[in-house]
């Protein structure tokens, strides 16, 4: 019943002569909700951006759906969406711009050129900036002109406006406040569906600080010098557990 | 012991040493003949001719200035953002193409923008004939390479991450691209579209002066009639144009935001591109040549010119660009210095303006009546041109510097003069440096305009050539000068990396 979404195997990154991921195997099935915990310097963004295809590991096999992550399609690719650790907004766009960007891949050319133009409809884009909470003033405003948190927001805006089912976060919950991570939080865990008719669930990754927030998934990954140490249902996870990640 | 310490400072003020030799030069070939000339000249700057006649020639004129300078500068700022992001990485990684592409691409650019339009005007005009599109044409061939280094150049400042955030939406390509070179494109046009206008301007001028059109041709008549005031007319109406334009250029908004507006930009965008590639293919396949029967002819024509000669003026040119840079360095900074008050600053500037204003070539011209033409003439020509360049530069910069420390040292007694080169150039010097060697890329092309008429370098040699339709001379010192200029233009990077 499981389907698989990643597949990871056996891969390593190596940058220069530092091993920053080593040999890690790892399986996510579909609906899973994943912490991944490590202290700064892990490398949770590196496993990250391994498995959205920014980076190409040095060694191993990444598999998205079963098949090699190099033979799939723009398309099929697409249907990751990741918030980065470091946002990666536009700075020069606007808020809701930048929100739109998130649209580009089921949209033509043309929308894009829209979009630059700022005559292309917003309202998705505004739907998704309401529920996170971002006020109508901020919806034209540069991206260098916002606050942390307005700014974080913005990029969860710009995952969400996706409506993907698969989930790569990195540490989303900076700069927020606590209701808001609240509400953040069940908007990113929640299932999306687009075509009503397939109902997939959301498979989440989520890259975390704050232990507090772990009730809300199934299972946890411990990760320490770019090696998984641990990967357990949350249930099963003791103390002793991050006595040795941390 | 009071050693002279090698800084940006002491760097900014060194070069004037050339003056030395120059002065030598200058001195030994002056006649006095010709003051009286220049006296007049001087004179009728403030007397120009103005009735019925003139006016209506100077608009008749300046109209074609504006039509060739305006259109010129529209297909080269369009094309140039084209070539732009057709020669930048953003462009390469998006669409996975080699890198060796992008090399063969900025070499090919390079080598276009090392000749200057002026060189390309003369060619063209020795081959098509004098024809008004030729001016348009001259220009834009190194105008649209020069544009896409501009723009090439901001769109390398794209951040790499937001590269990849776009890339892992996995938006069609074309869609990526626009929307990360968007801005960078946008903000170039705005910084750098009025002062490329100026050039544009200023070059249609230039090749006015080689029987193109325009404002530059009744420059030229009137200054070889000797008709100064005239001359003057013709000089202060093109100084109106170049402030009118800018003052039009500052009100026109560019935000992307008045849906009309940017319609209309579009419209305009497109309208360039078809309009300059069914003329582009008229052109080819409607124009006679006149002297230039076939590629053949490049190979056939014997030379004249031996190893020794090529040297020789390869070596002059250099020279000639070196004692110019030097001056348009140290020029600026030396007096703004000296004459550190509220009136002299007032004087500086409009000199600085004129120097600006008047081609160089007419500069020479002027010169000319009381010296003979040497190296060191057309030198202190260019040189004197493009100080008027680097110093509105200074100006800029030194006006919107903070002043709190100029302000502090003399509060300490420490005289205007220390305190103006301590506590403000000092903090401008590696900035004005880095410009310096941008600027000295363009003054080695612009070697060539003094040379054709000083008789000095590969200008002048050029000018021999082509007259005598010598076409294999001509392709040598076509090779000559891109050499220098690509030769000049890796020294420079160098400098300007180890500046910034
Ligand atoms: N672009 C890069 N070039 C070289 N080394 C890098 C690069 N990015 C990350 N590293 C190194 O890889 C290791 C893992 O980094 P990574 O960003 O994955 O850690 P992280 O777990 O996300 O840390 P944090 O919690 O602080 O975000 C670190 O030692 C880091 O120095
Ligand atoms: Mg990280």
């Amino acid at each position: 019943m499981n389907n698989t979404v990643f597949e990871l195997e056996n891969i390593s990154y190596k940058y220069k002569n530092d091993l920053i991921l080593n040999k890690i195997n790892l399986k996510i099935n579909s609906g899973e909700k994943i912490a991944l915990l490590g202290k700064s310097g892990s490398g949770k963004t590196t496993l990250i951006s391994v498995l959205n295809g920014t980076i190409r590991p040095t060694q191993g096999k990444v598999k998205l759906f079963n098949e090699s992550f190099e033979e799939l399609d723009r398309k099929q690719k697409s249907k990751i969406t990741t918030i980065w650790q470091d946002l990666r907004l536009i700075e020069d766009l606007s808020a809701e711009q930048n929100v739109n960007c998130g649209l580009l891949a089921e949209n033509n050319f043309y929308f894009a050129f829209k979009n630059l133009l700022n005559i292309s409809s917003f309202k998705k884009a505004h739907k998704y900036m309401k529920l996170c909470r971002l006020h109508n003033s901020i919806y034209d405003k540069k991206i260098r002109k916002l606050s942390g948190g307005q700014k974080q927001r913005v990029a969860i805006a710009r995952s969400l406006i996706q409506e993907s089912n698969i989930l790569l976060a990195d540490e989303p919950f900076n700069n927020l406040d606590p209701k808001l991570i609240t509400t953040i939080k069940n908007l990113l865990l929640e299932n999306v569906d687009k075509n009503k008719t397939k109902k997939s669930p959301k498979t989440a990754l989520v890259a975390l600080h704050r232990l507090d927030l772990l009730k809300d998934f199934d299972k946890v990954i411990g990760i320490r010098d770019g090696k998984i140490f641990f990967n357990i249902k949350r249930n099963n996870l003791k103390k002793i557990h991050l006595e040795k990640i941390y | 012991m009071n050693k002279l310490k090698l800084n940006y400072t002491s760097l900014s003020f060194l070069p004037i040493l050339v003056c030395i030799p120059l002065g030598y030069q200058l001195v030994n070939n002056i006649h006095f003949g010709g003051f009286k000339l220049f006296q007049e000249f001087l004179i009728s700057a403030f007397n120009p001719k103005i009735d019925n006649e003139i006016i209506i020639t100077v608009i008749k004129r300046l109209n074609e200035t504006i039509l060739i300078g305006f259109f010129s500068w529209l297909v080269s700022i369009i094309f140039g953002a084209i070539f732009g992001i057709i020669s930048s990485n953003i462009f390469y990684k998006i669409f996975n193409i080699p890198n060796f592409f992008y090399r063969i691409i900025r070499f090919f650019l390079t080598i276009i923008r090392s000749i200057h339009e002026v060189v390309w005007g003369i060619i063209l005009m020795q081959i098509y004939g004098i024809n008004f599109s030729i001016g348009i044409i001259a220009i834009c061939i190194p105008y649209i390479a020069v544009n896409s280094k501009v723009f090439a150049e901001q769109l390398e400042t794209i951040d790499y991450k937001s590269f990849e955030s776009i890339n892992q939406i996995n938006a069609p390509k074309f869609s990526s691209l626009l929307t990360l070179i968007w801005n960078p494109i946008i903000n170039t046009f705005k910084n750098f579209g009025l002062y490329r206008l100026e050039c544009s301007i200023r070059s249609t001028v230039i090749l006015g002066l080689f029987g193109i059109g325009g404002i530059g041709t009744s420059i030229f008549l009137s200054f070889q009639t000797l008709n100064f005031r005239e001359l003057w007319t013709y000089l202060w109406s093109l100084a109106i144009l170049i402030i009118l334009s800018g003052l039009i250029f500052k009100k026109i908004k560019f935000n992307t935001t008045n849906k009309i507006l940017s319609i209309f930009f579009i419209a305009v965008f497109f309208i360039t591109i078809l309009f300059s590639f069914s003329y582009f293919l008229y052109f080819i396949f409607n124009n006679n040549f006149e002297n230039f029967n076939s590629v053949s002819s490049l190979f056939k024509s014997s030379s004249d010119l031996g190893l020794f000669d090529f040297l020789k003026l390869i070596l002059e040119t250099i020279i000639l660009t070196l004692l110019s840079t030097g001056i348009a360095i140290s020029l600026p900074p030396l007096v703004i210095g000296i004459f550190n008050n509220n009136s002299s600053k007032i004087f500086i500037k409009s000199f600085a303006f004129l120097l600006r204003l008047i081609p160089t070539p007419v500069i020479l011209l002027t010169l000319l009546t009381f010296n003979n033409p040497s190296l060191s003439l057309a030198a202190l020509t260019l040189g004197l041109h493009n100080a008027g360049i680097t110093s509105k530069l200074l100006f800029t910069n030194l006006d919107s510097q903070d002043k709190r420390n100029y302000i502090a040292m003399k509060s300490l007694g420490i005289s205007k003069k220390t305190s103006w080169l301590l506590g403000l150039f000092s903090q401008q010097a590696k900035s004005y440096l880095a410009y310096c060697a941008y600027r000295s890329d363009i003054i080695i092309r612009e070697t060539a305009i003094v040379g054709v008429i000083g008789s000095v370098g590969l200008g002048w040699q050029l000018q021999e050539s082509l007259s005598s339709f010598a076409w294999q001379e001509v392709t040598l010192v076509l090779i000559a000068y891109s050499s220098i200029a690509i030769v000049g233009e890796l020294i420079n990077g160098k400098i300007k990396n180890s500046l910034t």
